[in-house]
C-alpha cells in the first residue's frame, strides 16, 4: 500500500485492495456478517426442507393435501344425504333444497352457460327456460342428458366431470329454470312437455 | 494495514517471483468507440420499440369495452379501434412474444453489447481483437432483431416463451453469439494488457458461456419445414428445459451481464472503490452456480415431479444472498457520495436501478416458495415482478450508462441535464404506476380464483368475471407505460441532440501500456533436500493462510481460460443434476395407456394454437389445487403431455385453463367463439379468429408435420405414409364441418384452419378417460373412439 491517493480513500472506509482497473479500484472490506449469515441459514433451511418433504415420513404432498379438500368438500356438501338416488322423485325434491341450488347454481355457471347462457336463456345450447325440450321427456331424462351427452356430443357428457350427485342437484336446478324469465329468450327448440310432476311430500322416499 | 490485506500482498509479492520480470516497453493502441456508438443507439432504437409493443398489448387487454362501448342512440364511437383485437398479425399471441423478445433481446442485448464493448476495451487495455468481429456481430445481431420482428408477428414460433423464434434465426443466434461476440470478447480477453481480470469481466464470461448453452439445449428442435420445427423434447421433460432455458434467460442475459455493467459503471459515476473485493468474489460464484437451479420453480403444482420443484424453490432460496451480494456492493459502494446523487441523473438512475433489483431478488425467492406461488402463479404477480426487474433494474440500469456514456462517445456535453432529470422522475413515475396495480392485480385475481361461497362452490365460476374485475388496473398500466416510454422519448430526444453537438471528426486518443508477457514459472533450485522440504511446508502453510483470503482467486483472475472452464462447471454442475434424472428415470412421467398421440388434423390444429400464440393467455396445466379441480375438471397427469412437442402449459391466465377442454362445448360454440368471443361471453377481452374461417389448411403440410413428429419418437404407424395423414385428416375435418354445419352454423369449413383447432380443442384432455387402445401402434393416430369412461383419477 502505498500513495497518498489509496490512504486517502482508505481513511474514511478501510483498506483498499492493490487492484486498480482503469481507474477502478475496490475495498477489501470483508463480507458482511449478516449476509454471511443469512446465506448459511437458507442453506440449513434447504437441507432441513428437502428432508422433511422427501425423506421422512412426517413430509406430504399436494396430491394429500387436494385429496384431503375433496373429501372435506363431499363430506361438506353431500354428507347428510349420502348417495343420491338418480329417480324422478330423488331430482323433484332436490329442488327445494336451497343449499343444494346455491352449490348446483354454480356448477351451471361454470360449466353449462357458456352454452346455455347464466339464466339458462340458451345461445348455442336451447332455452332451458320455456317448455320445449329436444332430448328429454320426464325429469330424470336430465340427469341422463347431463350424464351421458346428446345430439351426438354437441351437449357434451359430464360423466367423468362431474360426480353423479352433482349431476343429481344439477338435473334439479335445471328443472327449476323451467318456467323462469331469461334476459333473451332463444326460441323454443324439441316439443312441448308435461309439466314437471309435484315433488314427493318431504321425509317420503 | 489489516493482517487479511498484508497476507494478500506478500501473496501477490510471492506470486512475482520466480517470474520472468515484464517487458516495459510500451505499446501503443486505441479503443474502438464507433462499434459502442452502434451498439447504444441500437438499444434505444430497439427500446422504443420494445416498449411501444408493450403499450400496445396492455391496450389490447382493455380495449375491447371501448369497440363495444355503444352510445343512447345505438352508435359505437370507438368501433373503428376494433382492429387491435381482430388483425391477425396484431393480436396479443402474435405480439407479446414480440414485446419480449424485443425487451430482452433487442434492447437489453444491445445495452449488454455497448456495456461489454465499452468497458472490455478499458479494462483489458486492449482494442477489441477483430473490428470484422465486432461489425459482424453488430449487423448479425440487428439482422436477428429484424427477422424477429418479421417472423413472430406471421405466426412463425416455436411455441416456448422467450424462444419463439424458429430454428433458422436460431441457428443464427447460436453464430452470432459465439463465433463472433464470444471469439471476439474471449480473443480480446488473450490480448489484454491487463494482468487481472475486474470482477466485471467475470459476469461477462459466465454470461457468454451460460447463455450459449442456454439456447443450444433448448432451442434443439427437429425441422418441419424452413419456418416450422417441433421441439424434441416433450410434455414434462419440454416444460423443464423450457424454465431451465426461461429462468435463466432472466439470470444471464437480465442479470449478470448487468451487474457486470454495474459494476464498470457505478464506480466509475460515483468516483468511488467498490465496497468489497471478497464479496464480489463470493456473490459471483454462488451466484451463477445457484441460480441454475432454480427454473423449476416455474412450474410448481404441476405435472413435473415434486423433486424437481423443490430443487427450484430450495435453490431460489439459496439465490436470495448471493443476489443482494452484487445489490449490496452496488449501493455500498456509494458511501461517501450519496451527496452526488442530488445533481447527477446517472446516479440517480444507477440507485433507483439497483435498488429495484434488490427488491425482485427479494420478490423473486419469495414467490418461488411453494404456497406463495400457488397464489401467484398464472396470475398478473408475475407480470408485475418481471416489470420491476425489467423497467427498474434493466431499463434504468441502461439509461443512467448511456448518460454516462453519451458525453463521452459523442465528445461533446450531454445537451440538458434537465431533460434527463424529467426522464429519471417520468421513469420511475411511470414503473410505480405500472407495478403497482398489477401487483393489486394478480393478488385480486388470484384469490378469486380460489375464493369459495359457505355452499363450497366457487364464489367466482365464471371465469371472465375474475377479468373484468382487473380493468381499472388495466388501465393504471397503460398510464404507467406511457409515462415511461414518455421519459425514454425524452432521451432519445436528448441523444439526438447531444449527437447533433458532436465534433466534425472524434478523437481517438491514443493509449499506451506494456505488453502483457505471458507468466513463466521457472521451479526454484534447491542446494539440499532439507532446503526443498522446508520451503514446501513453507509454501503450504502460507497457502492455508491465504486461502481463505481470497489469494487463490487473484491466480485465477489472470487465467481466463481457468476461468471460462470453472464458470462452465458451475452453470453445468447443476444443470446435469437437474435434467439428466428427469430423462433418465421413467418414473418421474408415469405412462399411461389411454394417451394416444394426436391425429394429423389434431395436430394441424395444435400448430395453429401455437402459431397463433394461444399459449401467451392459456394454460394448459390443472394444478392439484381444489380450486382449480373445481374449475377445471381433474388435475393434470404427467403421462398426459407425452406427445407434446412443445408443451402449451403456458404461464399466464388472461383466459381459462384449456388442458380439460376437449368435449365441454360443442363444435358450433368454438367455432362462433372464434368468430367473435364477444358474441359468445360478451365481456371477453380475447381477439377475433375470424380469419381462422377463412385461411385454408394445407393438406401437404398436414403429411409433413405428421412426417416430422414421427422422427422424434411419436408414434404415428401407418399414418407416416404417403397420402394417409391428409386422408385421415380430411375425413375427421369433414365430420366436425359437417356437425357444425347440420347444428346450425355456416357450410365448407371442411378444408379451413378453424377446423383443425376445433379438433385440437376436442382432443384436450380427453384421453384419460377413455379406454386404452387394444393395439396402441396401429390405434395410435385413429381418433380414440368409445365414450364408456374408465373415469381414471376423475373422482368427481
Amino acid at each position: 500500500m502505498s500513495g497518498g491517493k489509496h490512504d486517502a480513500i482508505a481513511a474514511d472506509s478501510g483498506p483498499v485492495t492493490d487492484h486498480e482497473y482503469d481507474g477502478i479500484r475496490e475495498y477489501d472490506n470483508p463480507t458482511p456478517g449478516w449476509w454471511k449469515w443469512v446465506f448459511g441459514a437458507s442453506i440449513v433451511f434447504s437441507v432441513l426442507y428437502a428432508v422433511f418433504f422427501h425423506a421422512s415420513v412426517y413430509g406430504w404432498t399436494v396430491q394429500d393435501v387436494w385429496a384431503r379438500q375433496q373429501t372435506a368438500y363431499y363430506k361438506q356438501v353431500f354428507g347428510a344425504v349420502g348417495e343420491l338416488k338418480t329417480d324422478e322423485g330423488t331430482i323433484l325434491s332436490q329442488m327445494s333444497n336451497p343449499e343444494f341450488m346455491d352449490v348446483a347454481r354454480a356448477t351451471f355457471v361454470a360449466n353449462c352457460a357458456a352454452c346455455h347462457k347464466r339464466d339458462g336463456g340458451g345461445d348455442v345450447g336451447v332455452n332451458l327456460c320455456d317448455d320445449s325440450y329436444k332430448n328429454v321427456e320426464k325429469v330424470e331424462d336430465l340427469f341422463k342428458v347431463i350424464t351421458d351427452g346428446a345430439a351426438n356430443g354437441a351437449m357434451p357428457s359430464w360423466k367423468t366431470r362431474l360426480s353423479s350427485n352433482e349431476r343429481v342437484i344439477l338435473a334439479a336446478y335445471v328443472a327449476s329454470l323451467r318456467g323462469t324469465t331469461p334476459a333473451a329468450g332463444k326460441v323454443a327448440e324439441g316439443k312441448v312437455i308435461a309439466p314437471w310432476p309435484k315433488a314427493p311430500a318431504p321425509g317420503a322416499k | 494495514m489489516s493482517t487479511a490485506e498484508a497476507a494478500v500482498g506478500t501473496g501477490e509479492a510471492r506470486a512475482q517471483t520466480g517470474v520472468r520480470p515484464e517487458s516495459t516497453s510500451m505499446e501503443r493502441f486505441t479503443y474502438d468507440d464507433a462499434i459502442v456508438r452502434k451498439f447504444m443507439l441500437a438499444t434505444v432504437v430497439w427500446g422504443l420499440v420494445g416498449f411501444v409493443v408493450g403499450l400496445v398489448i396492455a391496450l389490447q387487454l382493455v380495449i375491447p369495452s371501448v369497440v363495444n362501448y355503444t352510445t343512447a342512440s345505438g352508435s359505437r364511437p370507438f368501433a373503428f379501434l376494433g382492429f387491435l383485437v381482430s388483425t391477425e398479425f396484431l393480436t396479443f399471441g402474435r405480439l407479446r412474444p414480440l414485446h419480449t423478445n424485443a425487451v430482452i433481446f433487442a434492447f437489453a442485448g444491445n445495452a449488454i453489447f455497448t456495456a461489454v464493448y465499452y468497458s472490455t476495451q478499458r479494462l483489458c487495455k486492449a482494442r477489441m481483437w477483430s473490428d470484422t468481429l465486432s461489425r459482424l456481430h453488430f449487423w448479425g445481431w440487428q439482422f436477428i432483431i429484424v427477422c424477429a420482428a418479421l417472423t413472430l408477428p406471421l405466426g412463425f414460433t416455436q411455441g416456448k416463451e422467450y424462444a419463439e423464434l424458429e430454428w433458422p434465426i436460431d441457428v443464427l443466434i447460436a453464430v452470432v453469439w459465439l463465433g463472433f461476440f464470444g471469439t471476439n470478447f474471449f480473443m480480446t480477453l488473450k490480448v489484454r494488457r491487463e494482468r487481472h481480470m475486474y470482477v466485471a469481466l467475470w459476469f461477462y464470461i459466465a454470461t457468454i458461456v451460460t447463455v450459449a448453452m442456454l439456447h443450444v439445449l433448448n432451442s434443439l428442435a427437429i425441422p418441419a419445414g424452413w419456418l416450422k420445427s417441433y421441439s424434441v423434447y416433450a410434455g414434462v421433460q419440454d416444460a423443464m428445459m423450457q424454465w431451465w432455458y426461461g429462468h435463466n434467460a432472466v439470470a444471464f442475459v437480465l442479470t449478470t451481464p448487468f451487474l457486470g455493467l454495474m459494476y464498470y459503471f457505478m464506480p466509475k459515476a460515483a468516483e468511488r472503490p467498490v465496497y468489497s473485493y471478497r464479496l464480489s468474489i463470493v456473490h459471483f460464484w454462488s451466484l451463477i452456480f445457484v441460480y441454475i437451479w432454480a427454473g423449476p420453480h416455474h412450474l410448481h403444482y404441476t405435472a413435473l415431479p415434486a423433486w424437481a420443484s423443490t430443487l427450484g424453490m430450495l435453490f431460489s432460496v439459496m439465490l436470495w444472498m448471493p443476489s443482494w451480494g452484487g445489490g449490496i456492493n452496488g449501493l455500498l459502494t456509494l458511501r461517501g457520495a450519496w451527496h452526488k446523487l442530488t445533481d447527477d441523473p446517472v446516479l440517480r438512475f444507477f440507485v433507483v436501478g439497483v435498488t429495484f433489483y434488490m427488491m425482485s431478488t427479494f420478490e423473486g425467492p419469495l414467490l418461488s416458495i411453494k404456497t406463495v406461488n400457488m397464489l401467484s402463479h398464472y396470475t398478473d404477480w408475475t407480470i408485475a415482478h418481471v416489470h420491476g426487474g425489467a423497467l427498474g433494474w434493466n431499463g434504468f440500469l441502461t439509461f443512467g450508462m448511456i448518460y454516462w456514456l453519451a458525453p463521452r462517445l459523442f465528445q461533446t456535453r450531454l445537451h440538458s441535464k434537465k431533460l434527463a432529470e424529467w426522464h429519471f422522475w417520468l421513469g420511475t413515475l411511470g414503473i410505480l404506476m405500472y407495478v403497482v396495480p398489477i401487483y393489486i392485480a394478480g393478488i385480486t385475481q388470484g384469490l378469486m380464483w380460489r375464493a369459495f361461497d359457505k355452499s363450497g362452490s366457487l364464489q367466482f365460476p365464471d371465469f371472465v368475471e375474475t377479468v373484468t374485475k382487473l380493468m381499472p388496473f388495466y388501465w393504471a398500466r397503460v398510464g404507467g407505460g406511457v409515462l415511461f416510454i414518455l421519459g425514454a422519448t425524452l432521451m432519445a430526444y436528448n441523444l439526438l441532440r447531444t449527437w447533433m453537438a458532436r465534433p466534425a471528426v472524434y478523437e481517438e486518443p491514443v493509449q499506451e501500456a506494456p505488453a502483457l508477457r505471458p507468466l513463466v514459472e521457472t521451479p526454484p533450485k534447491f542446494k539440499s533436500r532439507l532446503e526443498a522440504n522446508t520451503e514446501f511446508s513453507h509454501k503450504g502453510d502460507i497457502w492455508l493462510q491465504k486461502a481463505a483470503d481470497g489469494w487463490w482467486h487473484r491466480l485465477l483472475e489472470r487465467r481466463p481460460a481457468k476461468m471460462i472452464v470453472w464458470s462452465l462447471i458451475a452453470v453445468a454442475s447443476g444443470s446435469l443434476l437437474e435434467i439428466v434424472p428427469l430423462f433418465a428415470i421413467r418414473s418421474n412421467v408415469p405412462s399411461i395407456a389411454s394417451v394416444t398421440p394426436y391425429t394429423p388434423l389434431e395436430l394441424a390444429g395444435r400448430d395453429v394454437y401455437v402459431a397463433e400464440g394461444c399459449y401467451n393467455c392459456h394454460s394448459q396445466m390443472i394444478r392439484p389445487i381444489w380450486s382449480e379441480t373445481k374449475r377445471y375438471g381433474d388435475y393434470s397427469k404427467p403421462g398426459e403431455f407425452v406427445y407434446d412437442h412443445p408443451f402449451q402449459w403456458g404461464s399466464r391466465r388472461i383466459g381459462p385453463d384449456l388442458a380439460r377442454e376437449g368435449g365441454q362445448r360443442s363444435n358450433l360454440w368454438h367455432l362462433l367463439h372464434f368468430q367473435d368471443p364477444r358474441q359468445s361471453i360478451t365481456q371477453s377481452i380475447m381477439p377475433s379468429y375470424a380469419h381462422l374461417l377463412e385461411s385454408r389448411l394445407d393438406m401437404g403440410e398436414v403429411a409433413r408435420h405428421v412426417r416430422a413428429q414421427a422422427m422424434i419418437g411419436v408414434p404415428y404407424g401407418e399414418m407416416v405414409k404417403e397420402g394417409k395423414a391428409a386422408e385421415s385428416a380430411r375425413a375427421q375435418a369433414k365430420q366436425i364441418a359437417d356437425d357444425i354445419a347440420t347444428s346450425g352454423g355456416p357450410t365448407g369449413l371442411e378444408d379451413k384452419k378453424v377446423t383443425a383447432l376445433i379438433a385440437y380443442l376436442q382432443r384436450l384432455g380427453t384421453d384419460i378417460s377413455k379406454p386404452p387402445p387394444a393395439a396402441p401402434a396401429e390405434a395410435g393416430a385413429s381418433e380414440g373412439a368409445g365414450t364408456a369412461a374408465s373415469a381414471d383419477g376423475a373422482g368427481h
